[in-house]
């Protein structure tokens, strides 16, 4: 019987064709599960995953991404670009077309008015919007007509895809939202949890932090969908609480992020229920290497700043030598399993922006021993390198995180047997990336030798990402530590070449920068250790079709085409 | 009586002020900022403006007053409101989740039934399982029935309901299916058929948390039971030519019983304070796995409120625990 | 003073009380405190035997294991012909009338949690066919007999003094109408102005009631006042068992002699006995001497003595003393081993290993 029924489910996922053919609503409910229960449904009150994620079967946004990252119209005609006139040739302009007879789930109609508001209320100061990044140089945002909306930038933009593109940058509706802007935002509690929007589905049912019901919209613009007449998200619990819910129980069709050590994934899979796939976006678990010098005995104010640069560190060799000794395929393989591949650039995908850069992967322990031998670290009587009468020692945090502390064992093991002293910290999460100026344990301050987390790209285009590690972007007093160069990298040849890639408009070129941008930080100046390349593991049931995981946007950027595999 | 709850009442009005400032202080002086589950990708000034917006970079004492207020005057005057269609609260801005925006006090709401429904039952069966194993244990000590008693009570007080609950997980859902292992918060008990799936939806929340509480309370139980089985009176009870049924039932049980009841009373807020693992392995959204997605969260207001309300039930059930000593026990007298 | 034609109201036989030890991981049973080792006497209708003894000598444990409130090891415990020792839980039940125990505390022996009326009234519950009025005149009935005020019916037992509390619990002991009560230090935690009271009042009710007492108390004086025969028991056994007059002017067992001369005498005229201090401690009752008890601190003890146990013989009219001093056959050390076993079952006033 299960055999059956995998097989069935394996056909109809190649065939694909049942979907074409079912109608709006025939295959019953649809039920999710996140290991974070939904805490709200309007993802610009909240950048959590979770929320965004969930929000995105019910709101939409103009144009999103599909599983390989290239720009899809969802509620618009067809993607502008410099050559159909959508963009301005000045690259300040870029105008959408909003498809015809287009309605909100209520069924009134979507205007161009409602792209106008979602935009103000996003950038007013006081609402504390969470993708205000996305309105970035945004000037103005004008109704041309009702069903053409015109984002006129402050200067030439030449990724103007920010605004109103993908799942953390939806339209609301202005009618619900109209009473919630700027201070009022947070206390509208109803359209905030039930907003009104173009997806799908329609929240019918809100709990705060448990269980978000929904169903299929009515008015949703392709009558034959969604194939679900209604839906369920269920959160809280854990990981492998999730997985399992829909692996080995199925009870549930869809679990988003399942990261569940590599053995449980595998005895899960062999219960024949469903399958785990991976999203892999942009996420690096890295090291980070400190270029000033972290020492406690500094004054307070100049620990960790540009005024002192590391006493070890500062030289390549180390930190080449640190590099090599490592072996990201058994990281890989220990921490994440099918959810991870060992990687050398911290712009890991999509591919065409990727770097082909794959010398770190094997581990080198003798070279690396030659380089510190070079480097006038020499092996003392306890096997500690030791240079000018200095110990080889490295402080080295992370986050408290089961895997984490895994990686960092395993590492210390092979640090210490290239003669390196290490010590190890682990910080809770919250303090870490919590960002308190009074706190010595930041990720910012980075009061430590080397710093183990992940970080990703937002989207496609890595330009905002690789611009974090210009010398303005380190942390220090004068900023209240604020900041994303945790490094305190300083190359004034970085500098100069992100500006050239913020004013380059032709993809092919901006690809070639942004791969040199990547290799300056990693193979060339071994600044930042990249590690692994982490996806987003998801687990679907096998009754479930048409799934195709996206790390561009939402999980259920196509949610309207799943259907119930019979 | 009377004048010494009273008496009790009024001492606890500055207690709980006290308890409300430190746990203010607590909360706030604890590692942990809202931001910390934002994304990276979020640039600072987007996150600062997000603080901003919360009101979480106003002085601490600003907030506590400012909390106070609403807790002792915004909140109770929008359930009068609520009530009687008054406009006392005039609009002023309630306790509100920096997680989720909502009002706390509504979550809260939406929450209590599950922990009340499921953590209560857990509590109820784990008594009415534990005093006659306590009994039983005490009457015939050292026994086989005692041994059992013992390895029972021991396995409940050290297995931790993570691995009890993911134990029976494996067992009554992955391999027998019997049992769902996410709690539908939706589900409506309109009938018969509705009515058995809330019991199975429960079973396993409710055998994890049982088997801890049952264990807590059946050792309580023996032991009370042993400190009165030796007393003279109950001699004396046997002396008379009472039955063994009437010399441990009426005798011996219903003195044990003080100190047993009162014990169960004061496990009674922990109820309210939901089990923080438990709700949070089985899906059940109950209080504790509020409190705990707050505190990951670093959701200042709900772990304020929450916390403040647990002390105020710990405060009553006391109140309460001590009155019903004297109640039950003629020898004590507060007045 | 004893009527030797009649049979005796309560005959004890050999009684042993054993409490096992358990030790170890597995709790073997290694061992017994042998807290009543042995014990035969016996007491006639009307009659008030003593017993006294040193505090943990086992004088309580014999009061409690006659009455089998404890489950004794060995022995007969006969009374009023029925062996109470030998009883099924229900007929022992229904014997529980005749025979009632006054305890030492008066407080403890009182459920806290029942008032004075329930319970004088709840044996006759268990016991009679009455109806609640009826029970409640026989309430009031045994308050009147002991002293305490009618009002008094429905309050606590912490609502009383110690001495009340203690004539609640001698009501609550004759509610049934007992032949013989165990009287287990019934004044040892009163006060002393009211210990007198209390003897008064259990000496009236003995006259009026016909009743018989076993007088358990470690104090000589009262025991003297009220006793007409006295056991003095030393670790588990009776050392000596004479009438009240000849103990206490001449104690023939060298235990019964050191602990009578602890005693004030209230007669100044009599010449005081010299004060015999005993020296060491008592063994512990889980590992008593291989010979007499009291042979690690009898001053006037003799190879025999910590080689055999004595047994209690009748050494004058009506004096019974367990010591070798008193032994008609000295020197029959090497034969006693054997035929002391072979007596065991036979020897009903004997003492036994």
């Amino acid at each position: 019987m299960k055999l059956k029924t995998a097989l069935l489910g394996a056909a109809c996922a190649l065939s694909f064709a049942p979907a074409a053919f079912a109608d709006r609503g025939t295959d019953g409910e649809v039920k999710f599960t996140f290991p974070q229960a939904v805490s709200i449904m309007n993802p610009f009150l909240s950048s959590g995953t979770k929320d965004v994620y969930a929000s995105s079967l019910v709101l939409e946004p103009l144009a999103g991404f599909d599983a390989d990252g290239n720009l899809i119209p969802k509620l618009v005609t067809e993607i502008p670009t410099v050559e159909n006139g959508g963009i301005s040739a000045d690259l300040t302009t870029i105008t959408w077309k909003l498809l015809p007879d287009l309605k909100w789930s209520d069924g009134s109609p979507v205007t161009a008015d409602d792209a106008v508001f979602t935009a103000a209320y996003c950038m007013d100061p006081a609402g504390g919007c969470a993708q205000l990044s996305k309105f970035d140089g945004v000037a103005k945002v004008e109704a041309v007509d009702a069903s053409t909306v015109k984002v006129t930038f402050s200067a030439p933009k030449p990724n103007p895809y920010t605004a109103f593109v993908g799942a953390l940058s939806p339209i609301l509706q202005k009618a619900q939202f109209a009473a919630c802007q700027g201070a009022a935002a947070p206390t509208c509690t109803d359209p905030n949890n039930m907003p009104i929007g173009t997806g799908p589905f329609k929240v019918t049912g809100f709990t705060v932090n448990d269980t978000v019901t929904l169903a299929m919209n009515d008015n949703y613009r392709d009558p034959a969908k969604p194939a679900f007449a209604s839906a369920v998200i269920k959160g809280g619990g854990d990981a492998e609480g999730s997985a399992r819910a829909v692996m080995e129980t199925g009870e549930f069709d869809y679990a988003w992020n399942t990261q569940i050590p590599p053995d449980s994934q595998a005895s899960m899979t062999a219960a024949g229920k469903g399958e785990f796939v991976v999203a892999f976006g942009t996420l690096v678990e890295r090291i980070e290497m400190n270029m000033t010098d972290p020492d406690p005995a500094l004054p307070e104010g100049e620990r960790s700043t540009a005024k002192h640069p590391h006493p070890v560190l500062s030289d390549i060799k180390v930190r080449t030598a640190l590099s090599k000794a490592i072996d990201r395929q058994i990281l890989s393989d220990v921490g994440y399993g099918a959810g991870g591949a060992p990687t050398c650039n911290v712009v890991p995908a999509p591919a065409a922006w990727a770097s082909d850069n794959t010398g770190c992967i094997a581990q080198d322990m003798e070279g690396a021993k030659k380089l510190l031998d070079e480097a006038g670290w020499v092996p003392g009587a306890d096997g500690i390198r030791e240079k000018d009468g200095k110990k080889l020692h490295i402080l080295y945090q992370s986050t408290v995180n089961p895997i984490r502390q895994d990686f960092q064992a395993l590492i210390k093991d092979w640090w210490t047997e290239l003669g390196v002293d290490v010590e190890l910290k682990a910080i809770d999460p919250s303090v870490f990336f919590g960002g308190d100026a009074g706190s010595p344990d930041t990720f910012q301050k980075f009061y430590a030798d080397v710093e183990m987390y992940a970080n990703n790209s937002d989207g496609t285009d890595p330009e905002t990402y690789l611009s974090q590690y210009q010398c303005v972007n380190a942390p220090s007093p004068e900023n209240q530590w604020q900041g994303e160069n945790m490094n305190r990298y300083c190359d004034p040849a970085y500098d100069a070449k992100v500006k050239v890639l913020s004013t380059t408009v032709d993809v092919a070129e901006r690809q070639k920068l942004a791969k040199e941008l990547n290799d300056m930080v990693t193979k060339d100046s071994m600044t930042v250790i990249p590690l692994v390349h982490r996806g987003t593991l998801s687990a679907h049931s096998n009754t479930l079709g048409g799934v195709k995981i996206n790390a561009w946007d939402s999980e259920m950027w196509n949610v309207a085409d799943w259907f119930r595999v019979k | 009586m009377l004048t010494f709850t009273l008496r009790r009442l009024l001492l606890a009005i500055p207690t709980l002020f006290v308890i409300s400032l430190v746990i203010f202080l607590l909360v706030d002086l604890a590692p942990g900022s809202p931001m910390s589950e934002i994304p990276l990708t979020v640039p600072p000034e987007v996150r600062k403006k997000m603080i901003e917006a919360l009101g979480a970079d106003q002085p601490v004492m600003v907030r506590y007053v400012l909390w106070l207020r609403q807790f002792f005057w915004v909140e109770p005057a929008t359930l009068f409101d609520g009530w009687f269609g008054t406009n006392l609260a005039g609009g002023e801005q309630r306790i509100l989740s920096w997680q989720s925006r909502a009002p706390v006090f509504t979550i809260i709401g939406q929450r209590i039934p599950q922990t009340l429904t499921v953590i209560g039952t857990a509590y109820l069966v784990g008594v009415l399982i534990a005093l006659p194993i306590g009994i039983y244990s005490a009457y015939r000590q050292y026994s086989l029935f005692d041994q059992l008693g013992t390895l029972f009570a021991m396995i409940g007080f050290s297995v931790p309901t993570f691995f009890s609950g993911t134990l029976i997980i494996i067992i009554f859902a992955v391999t027998l299916g019997w049992f769902p292992t996410k709690y539908d918060t939706n589900l409506a008990v309109t009938d018969w058929p509705s009515f058995l799936q809330q019991l199975r939806q429960m079973a396993m929340p409710v055998m994890t948390l049982g088997l801890a509480n049952a264990a807590v309370i059946s050792r309580y139980m023996r032991s009370s039971m042993l400190d009165n089985m030796t007393m003279d009176y109950v001699r004396t009870a046997r002396a008379k030519g009472m039955s063994e049924r009437v010399v441990v039932l009426k005798h011996v049980l219903r003195n044990s019983m003080i100190p047993v009841v009162t014990v169960i009373a004061l496990g009674i807020p922990s109820i309210f304070g939901g089990a923080i693992i438990t709700e949070n392995l089985f899906g059940v959204n109950g209080i504790g796995a509020a409190l705990i997605g707050a505190i990951h969260a670093s959701d200042l207001p709900m772990v304020q409120t929450l916390a403040f309300i647990f002390a105020v039930l710990i405060v009553t059930f006391n109140l309460i625990a001590d009155v019903l000593y004297g109640l039950l026990d003629p020898r004590i007298r507060y007045d | 003073m004893r009527d030797t034609t009649t049979a005796p109201l309560v005959q004890v036989d050999g009684l042993k009380m054993y409490f096992p030890i358990y030790s170890g991981i597995l709790r073997r049973h290694t061992g017994d405190v042998k807290a009543v080792d042995g014990v035969s006497f016996s007491i006639q209708a009307g009659e008030t035997l003593g017993l006294v003894g040193e505090s943990g000598c086992g004088k309580s444990t014999v009061g409690r294991a006659l009455l089998r409130l404890y489950e004794p090891t060995a022995g007969a415990v006969v009374i009023e012909g029925e062996d109470i020792a030998k009883l099924s839980p229900e007929a022992l039940r229904r014997k529980r009338p005749t025979m009632q125990m006054v305890f030492q505390d008066p407080q403890a022996s009182l459920n806290p949690r029942m008032t004075l009326a329930d319970i004088i009234s709840e044996p006759l519950v268990e016991h009679t066919d009455w109806n609640a009025d009826r029970r409640l005149e026989r309430v009031y009935e045994l308050m009147d007999a002991v002293g305490l005020n009618r009002r008094f019916a429905n309050r606590f037992p912490h609502e009383f003094s110690g001495g009340q509390r203690q004539r609640i619990g001698i009501a609550r002991a004759l509610a049934l109408n007992p032949k013989f009560i165990v009287c287990d230090e019934p004044i040892a935690a009163l006060d002393v102005s009211i210990q007198a009271q209390v003897v008064n009042l259990l000496e009236d009710l003995q006259e009026k009631l016909g009743l018989t007492y076993l007088f358990i108390s470690h104090d000589l004086s009262m025991v003297r006042h009220i006793a007409d025969r006295v056991a003095v028991m030393y670790l588990g056994r009776i050392a000596e068992l004479s009438p009240r007059d000849a103990l206490f002017s001449k104690p023939l067992h060298p235990y019964a002699e050191a602990l009578l001369s602890a005693v004030n005498e209230p007669d100044p005229s009599l010449a005081r006995r010299p004060r015999i201090i005993l020296k060491g401690d008592v063994p512990s009752p889980a590992r008593p001497p291989k010979g007499c008890n009291f042979s690690t601190r009898c001053p006037k003890a003799f190879a025999r003595c910590h080689a055999e146990k004595p047994e209690l013989q009748e050494v004058e009219p009506g004096r019974h003393v367990a010591c070798f001093l008193y032994d008609a056959k000295p020197g029959s050390t090497g034969t006693t081993e054997a035929p002391a076993n072979l007596r065991q079952e036979h020897n009903p006033q004997g003492e036994y290993q």
